[in-house]
């Protein structure tokens, strides 16, 4: 009797670290059925695989001859092969639309003009070095007030401070590129006349950042204008996408409604992103 | 509409054909095989394995019990549909171009080439239904062509009443069905294009052929007057009458051969949809990247498949778009 008796430790409910689950079969109360497999993966791991499964029984009425040769036993290379369609020889193709008309010439040419613009277009994507928007930079709203946005240093040359400017592209808190350090100094030395008939517009313009992509221009319009008379308000969206990419010039009538809004914009809270609102920068 | 691709063969397709309830596809090719499908869902019910070439021709008797196929093996052979086993082999001098069974299923016609000094023959052999009975051995007609004549298709007309035949010149013969005397030979095509394609309406009164002269068309079977003319921009391999609505689909394109020089878009490796009465083309249909040898439409005309040189045959489920077709004689017509 004792040799009969199993040790604990050669019990066969011991789990063996590999053995899977039982596979299950849940019927749901709407009808769909649940079926939860279990396999290894080529790695040794458990993969659980959940399916669920609607059936619906289609009913068609056939020819009793047709109805028995679906019966027929699979013969040749497919015999012993189950029911169903076999992946390796049969496959769905692409949608094909094809819809008769007398016109398909027509129509066809049409499609093939519009399918040649996108695929030239495909691969060249129009990006606007001021604003970053769908347009060519010279196209941009912004081309004679702001300043690239990638390549923009702080540029605190303004004519109205001329000799803050050469200080400043050196001395700031930013860092400015050697390059670009001395065109401070010669815009504001050399040809300040020539910017003076723009400035008014760069000085109440203000470059809205942290946006959320789901900003639209009017919100911000709404937002912006109880500070003043708005002139023109930018957002800068993705062409393919349609959504805003995160940054918005809005331009004042009048500089000291931009200065308010600035004060009070900077830090709003809008969709789930906290605003920062300064003044534009002015290209060179 | 989204085709079903099958992929059962490996080298060009030859021959694609629906069984008359239209529920089975039957397919061949360069490579040897013949195989069948269920039209509705493209799943393969299994192959006929045993030419030794490649197969040209294949016809499914009208009770879906009995398949004939010719190939380059010089034989005509006789399978069991539902097991895929070979019971009858007739053997030529010669590669078979094309079989067909009569609308009893009780004669079967064949074509073979002319080749090594034998003349391009039509042969026909009466066919047991029972499988496991005795099938004859010599044909019970044989019409010899003229040289440079050779029949290239064939097919039976209404009751089996005559025998129609395409020729490599491009003319047009009716035989008599019973003793295989010529009656006419009308030249249809371009002289010395090679008819590539014909197929009989579903009563068989009238029927379709494709040349490689970029034309196909539609003949009457007891006069041979041509009734309808298609003109296209490449050479034919293949030529099908819808059912259902009044159109026909014509495939064919650039030759194999010079495949390899032209991109796809210049092939023309599209199926081309033509008002039958009113011969105007009304649609495309792209998809193959070779040429289109073989067309074959469904009897209730709810499908049609398509063989290329590419080795593909395409199967197509019309949608609704195609049914709605219509001209605007159609449309005032239907709504009196």
């Amino acid at each position: 009797m004792a040799s009969q008796r199993r040790e604990w430790a050669e019990d066969e409910e011991f789990d063996d670290p590999n053995a899977l689950p039982q596979n299950q079969v849940i019927s749901n109360p709407d009808g769909t059925k649940t079926t939860i497999t279990y396999r290894l993966s080529d790695s040794g791991k458990k993969i659980k695989t959940t399916r669920k499964i609607k059936i619906s029984v289609v009913k068609e009425r056939v020819n009793p001859r047709v109805a028995e040769r679906r019966e027929w036993a699979k013969f040749g290379r497919e015999q012993g092969h189950p029911p169903g369609p076999d992946m390796s020889t049969t496959t769905v193709g692409e949608n094909i639309l094809f819809k008769p008309s007398l016109q398909w010439k027509a129509v066809e040419k049409e499609e093939e003009a519009t399918g040649a613009l996108k695929t030239q277009l495909k691969d060249k994507k129009v990006s606007c070095r001021i604003c970053q928007g769908d347009h060519f930079t010279a196209r941009c709203p912004f081309k004679d007030t702001l300043a690239p946005v990638g390549e923009a240093p702080p540029d605190e040359s303004r004519p109205d401070s001329p000799d803050l400017g050469a200080g400043g592209g050196a001395t700031g808190g930013s860092y400015v590129p050697p390059h670009l350090r001395n065109k401070g100094k010669d815009a504001g030395a050399g040809s300040s006349s020539f910017n003076a008939g723009r400035e008014r517009d760069d000085l109440a313009t203000l470059r809205v950042t942290n946006l959320s992509e789901f900003a639209e221009e009017q919100d911000l319009r709404d937002m912006f204008e109880r500070f003043g008379r708005v002139t023109r308000v930018f957002l800068a969206k993705d062409r393919d996408t349609g959504r805003a990419k995160g940054f918005a010039f809005v331009s004042y009538q009048d500089r000291l409604d931009a200065q308010r809004a600035c004060e009070k914009m900077d830090g709003f809270g809008y969709g789930h992103l906290i605003l920062k609102v300064e003044f534009a920068k002015r290209s060179q | 509409m989204r085709p079903i691709l099958l992929q059962g063969h490996e080298r060009a397709l030859t021959q694609v054909k629906y069984n008359k309830d239209g529920d089975l596809l039957f397919s061949v090719s360069k490579d040897h095989v013949i195989c069948v499908w269920y039209s509705q869902n493209g799943e393969r019910l299994g192959t006929y394995n045993g030419h030794q070439g490649a197969v040209w021709t294949i016809d499914p008797n009208p009770s879906s019990t009995i398949l004939a196929s010719g190939g380059a093996d010089n034989t005509i052979r006789l399978w069991d549909m539902k097991t895929g086993k070979l019971f009858k082999t007739w053997e030529f001098p010669t590669a078979v171009k094309r079989v067909e069974f009569t609308e009893d299923g009780l004669f079967v016609l064949g074509t073979t080439e002319e080749r090594m000094g034998h003349l391009g023959t039509i042969v026909v052999y009466p066919v047991n239904p029972d499988i496991e009975g005795e099938q004859v051995n010599e044909p019970s007609l044989r019409i010899v062509c003229e040289t440079k004549k050779k029949a290239v298709v064939a097919a039976w007309s209404y009751l089996g009443k005559y025998i129609i035949a395409g020729h490599e010149d491009g003319s047009v013969s009716q035989y008599d069905g019973k003793t295989g005397e010529q009656l006419l030979n009308v030249p249809v095509h371009e002289r010395g294009m090679l008819i590539m394609d014909m197929q009989m309406s579903a009563d068989k009164t009238y029927f379709i052929t494709a040349s490689k002269d970029k034309s196909a068309k539609i003949i009457d079977v007891k006069t041979l007057n041509i009734l309808k003319k298609f003109e296209t921009d490449t050479p034919l391999n293949t030529a099908a009458l819808t059912a259902k609505k009044e159109f026909v689909i014509l495939g064919g394109g650039q030759e194999a051969m010079n495949v390899t020089t032209t991109s796809a878009r210049q092939g023309k490796f599209e199926a081309r949809f033509y008002h039958k009465i009113f011969e105007d083309e009304i649609g495309r249909v792209r998809g193959h990247f070779g040429p289109l040898n073989t067309i074959a439409v469904h009897p209730a005309g709810v499908s049609y498949a398509s063989g290329g040189e590419d080795g593909y045959v395409r199967l197509h489920h019309f949608d609704k778009g195609y049914f709605d077709f219509m001209y605007e004689v159609e449309r005032t017509r239907a709504q009196h």
